[in-house]
Order: structure tokens, then C-alpha cells, then sequence
């Protein structure tokens, strides 16, 4: 039976030692004399080339607590191989209970510590691209707290961790009405949508979101992982695409119409000399004149299009304005059969800022005007007014006309890009470049109008020195596309 | 054989002008107005035998006021032709635009601007001959 038990002991698959009160090795089995030498020898020696005992050593502390011990250690085996162990000891008493020595086993934990700095590797290698990755990322709970979000999106959307990701997307106090995240939730899917979010600095910002469930061990789902793409370049681009394609459709448009006028002009002219109808070669001049008149307008919208340039901010005389606008407009207005007037009070002074811009913007405005007066063939009396007040902290420019008036809709996309209701007279871009100039000169402009009765626009400009900084209605601003001038 | 009238719808006076000009000076009867509202008035008072009509008008279209005279029991028969600068609008895409969003059938002819004059006598030669073909 003992000789049993010692093969046992002998045979065991880990190291097993016997320490006396000395810290001599007075028993190993098998393995354990292997790896680390004769019996006799002091085990600090035999595990550490030490010359005295360890720290701790789990062998002192038994024999002075009676109890069995557990710790880790690494030791260094006779050929110099380290090899962590788990190290359990065990007194030995004899007959009286004392005790006589101890009995100390090493398991060889090689193999699980690897793993585990293999695991503790693989979460920080994890933790790493959840951090670094170059989207925003974040895990919310049911309650749709932000538990865990990445550096990106930190830095976008401020320390989120704790709030509800309404707050920190949208800047609101309640949930949306369509939450994907909560999809997730509650389907167990995927989930992929765009939407604009808010940073915390207030830009929007166009993303692509990407939400999926993330289960427990026990496969239920406790909380969603949320991937947004910043998409707001290529919304950018594809809408500065979409502008420049409608800008060259409009062009075209106008271009073709513009050039039958000219044709027509040419016409009149030829046949008027071939019949020497003189009254015909004039009526022909006048339209040729008319539409290179036309061209030129045209050109100068689409190069202040294309430019969205800064203004020049100047003292502006608002009296010497309009006496240059009269002088541009009154031959158009004469020409129509429509009373012009300009009423501008004396003490109306200066104005700060883009004089070329302003200008442009009020030319704009007044040849809509005429036009309104000239397409209604129902009034004998037609007339456009142009009315200037200053009425602090505001210079007030009102252009009223009795034409043929705007519905609701025509109104309400007065300003839109490429809106035109002058069919084939109109590019789309005259008011929605003055209003352009007025929103950069931190102004506003509003319209009445009825249809029959005519329109009144009011034009506001403040006048201490502010240019706006807020983003123009649509955002098409582009890449000039038009070079030189 | 007295003149052939014909009815010019466009929203640009110098187009209206050179048409009549142009029309004029080849024997046909021109009468010209800006928009539709003015053309469903001139069908009643001038009896046109062509109507030229723009696309882009302010108000109701010009494909507005084709599909009010196709759907006419009195002016569906109406020798129609389209000049536009809308490219979309050309040939092919006009009639199936009419024949998907309203179901009637599409112009004589479809004209883009700038308009060539000789094109457009000879459609309207065209027209005139399918109208009044000649005795067998």
C-alpha cells in the first residue's frame, strides 16, 4: 500500500515537494527533481538561486499559521526555463498534531497565462479600434443612455457618457418618433437609416447610420452599438452636382431663348433693309439691343453665381444709389409704358456696405417689377415705385408695383434657386441672388403680393456694419466654375 | 383660297414678334399672346387652323393648354406644334410625358429654339397638306 501511494506521488503530473522548518527539500517527486535538482538542497535555491528566503514564501507561512496556502509565483528550472505556477501548500503533522513539514505542489500555468495576456491583448487591441476608429461609435442602453462612445465621437459630440443620445444628436429633451436604436432593441436586427445630426458646437452633420443589437451569454439583447458615417461632404458634393447640372439646364434654357430673340431681331433688320421698310430695321435694332441687353444681364448673374464672393464694404451714398439705379432702369420703364418714381426722403444719408452689390441686388429687384408691369395686359396706368426711409436701426428700401402679382406658391419660391415664373424670360437666379446679398449684409427681405393686384417687396438693411454669419437659405454655394470676369 | 391662320402662344414678345414676322412674310394670318389664359380666348375670337405654342409659360403651361385642347370635344383635332428650349421636351420625351401623366395624345410636332424658320414652314407645309390634301 505505501509503495503505492509513493509510486502515486512519484507519478503525479505536476511538481510535489516535501519542505522541513529549514526550507529543505526533503522530498520531490518525479517531475519536481526534473526540473529542479536533488533532494537536501534549500528550495530558494533549488527554485531561485537565492541565498536566503523568499518574500512570502508560501512554505514559511504555513508552518507559522498551520494552513494551507495559494499564490502564484514563477520559478526558474535547473536548465533556466521560468515557468509561472500556481503553488498550493498543505502542513504535515505528526501523531502529536504538530506540524513536521510542509507539502508544497506547483501547476503549471504557462499555458493559462498565455491565454490570458492573449485575451488581455485582444480587449485592448479591441478597445483600441473601438476608440480609434474613424467613424462615430457608441453603445446605448434600453433607456437610451450613451454607455460607451468612442474618441471621434466624443470630440464631436462632447462627453456623452450618461446622457440620452436624443440630447447629444439633436439637442432635444424628448426621443425621436423613428429610433432605429430602439428597432434594434426591439426586432434584434440591423438596422441602417441617414439622418442630420447636431455636434455639440451646433454644425450638422449628414451621417449613415448603422445600429445592431448586442446580446448576452444567454442571447438577449442588452444593448445596441451604434455606427454613424460622416456623409456630409458627399451631400455636399452631390448637392453641388445637382445645382451645377440645374445651372447648366437654365442656362441653356435661357440661352436658346434668348438667341431666338436675336434671330428674330436679325430677321426684322434683313427683311426690313431687302423691302427698305424702315420702320421694320428699327423695330429689329430695338431687339437685338434688347436681348444683347438680356445676355449681358444674364452673364453677370451667373459669374456673381459662381464667384460667391466676399463683399467690399464701403460707405455707400444712398441718394447717389438710386439716383444710379434710376438712371439704369428708366429707359426699360419707359420703354414698357410704365411710370416710374422714386421717393427718396432727404435725410436718408449713407449706408455701410457693398455699393456694386447693393446695386446689383436693387436692379434686380426693379426689373422683376417692370417685368410684372409689362406681362399684365389688363392696366393702363402701370407704375413701380421705389420708396427709401431711414427708420433706425434699420435703412427701409420698399419696391412696389400694380403688375400682375404672385400667387402663394410663386411667393413662397421666390427666393429658391432657379425658381422663375417669367417662363421663358427668367433664369432662376436674379432673386435668389439678391436675397443672397441682403442675408450677407445681415438684412431681410419679405414680399406681399396678390395675384392681379401687383407686389410690394421691403428690403431692410441694417445700418451699423454686421455682415451675417448665418449660412445663406440654400446651401448651394460651389466652386466657381466660371473663371476670370 | 383665303389665308391659313395660326395662333402663337409665347411669354416673350420678341418671339411673338419674330413669328408673326416670319409667318407673315409666307402668307399665314398670325395672331399672338403671351400666356394660356389669352390663347383659350383667341381659339374663340380668331378660329386659328394651327396653334405654335411655347412650354414654359407664367400660369399654366404650354403642355397644360395641349392637354386642354386634346381633351376638347371642339379643339381635339387641333394641329398643335411645341417650340421649347427645354431639351427634355423634345421629340420622343413630350409625347410619352403626355401620353404617362395625361393620357392624350401629344403634339404635331415638337420645335426646339432657336427656332429655324425653315424647319418650321415646312412643318407647317406638312400640316397644312395632311389638312387639305390634294384631289385624287
Amino acid at each position: 500500500m505505501r509503495n503505492q501511494y509513493l509510486q502515486y506521488f512519484e507519478e503525479m503530473p505536476c511538481y510535489l515537494s516535501v519542505h522541513d522548518r529549514d526550507f529543505r527539500i526533503i522530498h520531490g517527486n518525479k517531475r519536481f527533481r526534473r526540473d529542479f535538482g536533488v533532494e537536501g538542497e534549500y528550495c530558494y535555491r533549488a527554485y531561485k538561486g537565492r541565498d536566503s528566503v523568499c518574500d512570502g514564501c508560501p512554505v514559511e507561512k504555513t508552518f507559522a499559521e498551520g494552513t494551507a496556502q495559494i499564490s502564484e509565483q514563477t520559478l526558474r528550472t535547473r536548465d533556466g526555463r521560468e515557468i509561472p505556477v500556481r503553488v498550493r501548500t498543505t502542513p504535515i503533522h505528526d501523531e502529536d498534531g504538530a506540524i513536521v513539514a510542509v507539502m508544497e505542489m506547483h501547476t503549471d500555468i504557462s499555458e493559462s497565462k498565455r491565454l490570458q495576456e492573449q485575451l488581455a491583448h485582444s480587449r485592448q487591441r479591441l478597445a483600441q479600434l473601438f476608440e480609434e476608429v474613424p467613424c462615430y461609435l457608441s453603445v446605448q442602453g434600453p433607456d437610451r443612455i450613451i454607455q460607451h462612445a468612442n474618441r471621434r465621437f466624443r470630440e464631436t459630440f462632447g462627453q456623452a457618457i450618461g446622457e440620452p443620445c436624443y440630447r447629444i444628436y439633436k439637442h432635444r429633451d424628448e426621443q425621436c418618433i423613428v429610433c432605429n436604436a430602439q428597432a434594434a432593441f426591439r426586432d434584434g436586427t440591423p438596422f441602417e437609416h441617414e439622418e442630420v445630426v447636431v455636434s455639440a458646437d451646433g454644425q450638422e452633420i449628414n451621417v449613415l447610420v448603422t445600429t445592431a443589437p448586442l446580446r448576452n451569454a444567454a442571447g438577449q439583447v442588452e444593448a445596441v452599438i451604434e455606427m454613424a458615417v460622416d456623409i456630409t461632404q458627399i451631400r455636399q458634393l452631390q448637392s453641388q452636382l445637382t445645382s451645377i447640372g440645374l445651372l447648366v439646364g437654365s442656362i441653356s434654357h435661357g440661352i436658346k431663348g434668348l438667341l431666338t430673340g436675336l434671330d428674330g431681331g436679325l430677321y426684322l433688320v434683313n427683311s426690313g433693309f431687302e423691302r427698305g421698310d424702315q420702320g421694320r430695321v428699327k423695330k429689329g435694332w430695338e431687339m437685338v439691343v434688347r436681348n444683347v441687353d438680356r445676355i449681358r444681364s444674364m452673364v453677370l448673374d451667373i459669374l456673381y453665381y459662381a464667384k460667391d464672393r466676399d463683399l467690399e464694404v464701403e460707405t455707400v451714398n444712398v441718394a447717389g444709389l438710386v439716383a444710379e439705379l434710376a438712371e439704369v432702369v428708366e429707359k426699360k420703364a419707359a420703354d414698357g409704358g410704365i411710370t416710374l418714381r422714386f421717393d427718396v426722403a432727404p435725410e436718408v444719408g449713407t449706408l455701410p456696405g457693398d455699393g456694386k452689390a447693393l446695386r446689383a441686388m436693387l436692379v434686380n429687384i426693379l426689373e422683376n417689377s417692370l417685368e410684372a408691369c409689362r406681362s399684365d395686359h389688363g392696366k393702363s396706368d402701370l407704375r413701380v415705385t421705389m420708396s427709401v426711409r431711414r427708420l433706425d436701426p434699420w435703412m427701409v428700401i420698399v419696391v412696389e408695383d400694380n403688375g400682375i402679382g404672385m400667387d402663394r406658391e410663386t411667393r413662397e419660391k421666390l427666393f429658391s434657386l432657379f425658381f422663375s415664373s417669367k417662363g421663358s424670360k427668367g433664369t432662376g437666379l436674379g432673386l435668389f441672388i439678391a436675397n443672397k446679398i441682403i442675408d450677407k449684409h445681415g438684412g431681410s427681405i419679405t414680399v406681399d403680393s396678390e395675384p392681379g393686384r401687383g407686389s410690394r417687396f421691403v428690403i431692410r438693411l441694417p445700418l451699423e456694419a454686421r455682415p451675417s454669419t448665418r449660412p445663406i437659405a440654400a446651401k448651394t454655394a460651389m466652386a466657381p466654375i466660371v473663371s476670370g470676369n | 383660297m383665303s389665308p391659313q391662320r395660326i395662333l402663337v402662344v409665347d411669354d416673350d414678345p420678341d418671339i411673338r414678334e419674330y413669328l408673326m414676322a416670319v409667318l407673315g412674310d409666307h402668307g399665314w394670318q398670325v395672331a399672338a399672346v403671351g400666356d394660356t389664359s389669352a390663347a383659350l380666348a383667341a381659339l374663340e375670337q380668331f378660329s386659328p387652323d394651327v396653334v405654335i405654342v411655347d412650354v414654359l409659360l407664367p400660369g399654366r403651361s404650354g403642355l397644360d393648354l395641349l392637354v386642354t385642347l386634346r381633351r376638347s370635344p371642339r379643339w381635339s383635332a387641333m394641329p398643335l406644334v411645341v417650340v421649347t428650349g427645354v431639351d427634355q421636351l423634345l421629340k420622343d420625351d413630350c409625347q410619352s410625358y403626355l401620353g404617362t401623366h395625361a393620357g392624350v395624345a401629344g403634339p404635331d410636332a415638337v420645335l426646339g429654339k432657336p427656332i429655324d424658320p425653315a424647319t418650321l414652314l415646312a412643318v407647317l407645309r406638312t400640316i397644312e397638306q395632311r389638312r387639305s390634301p390634294p384631289p385624287s
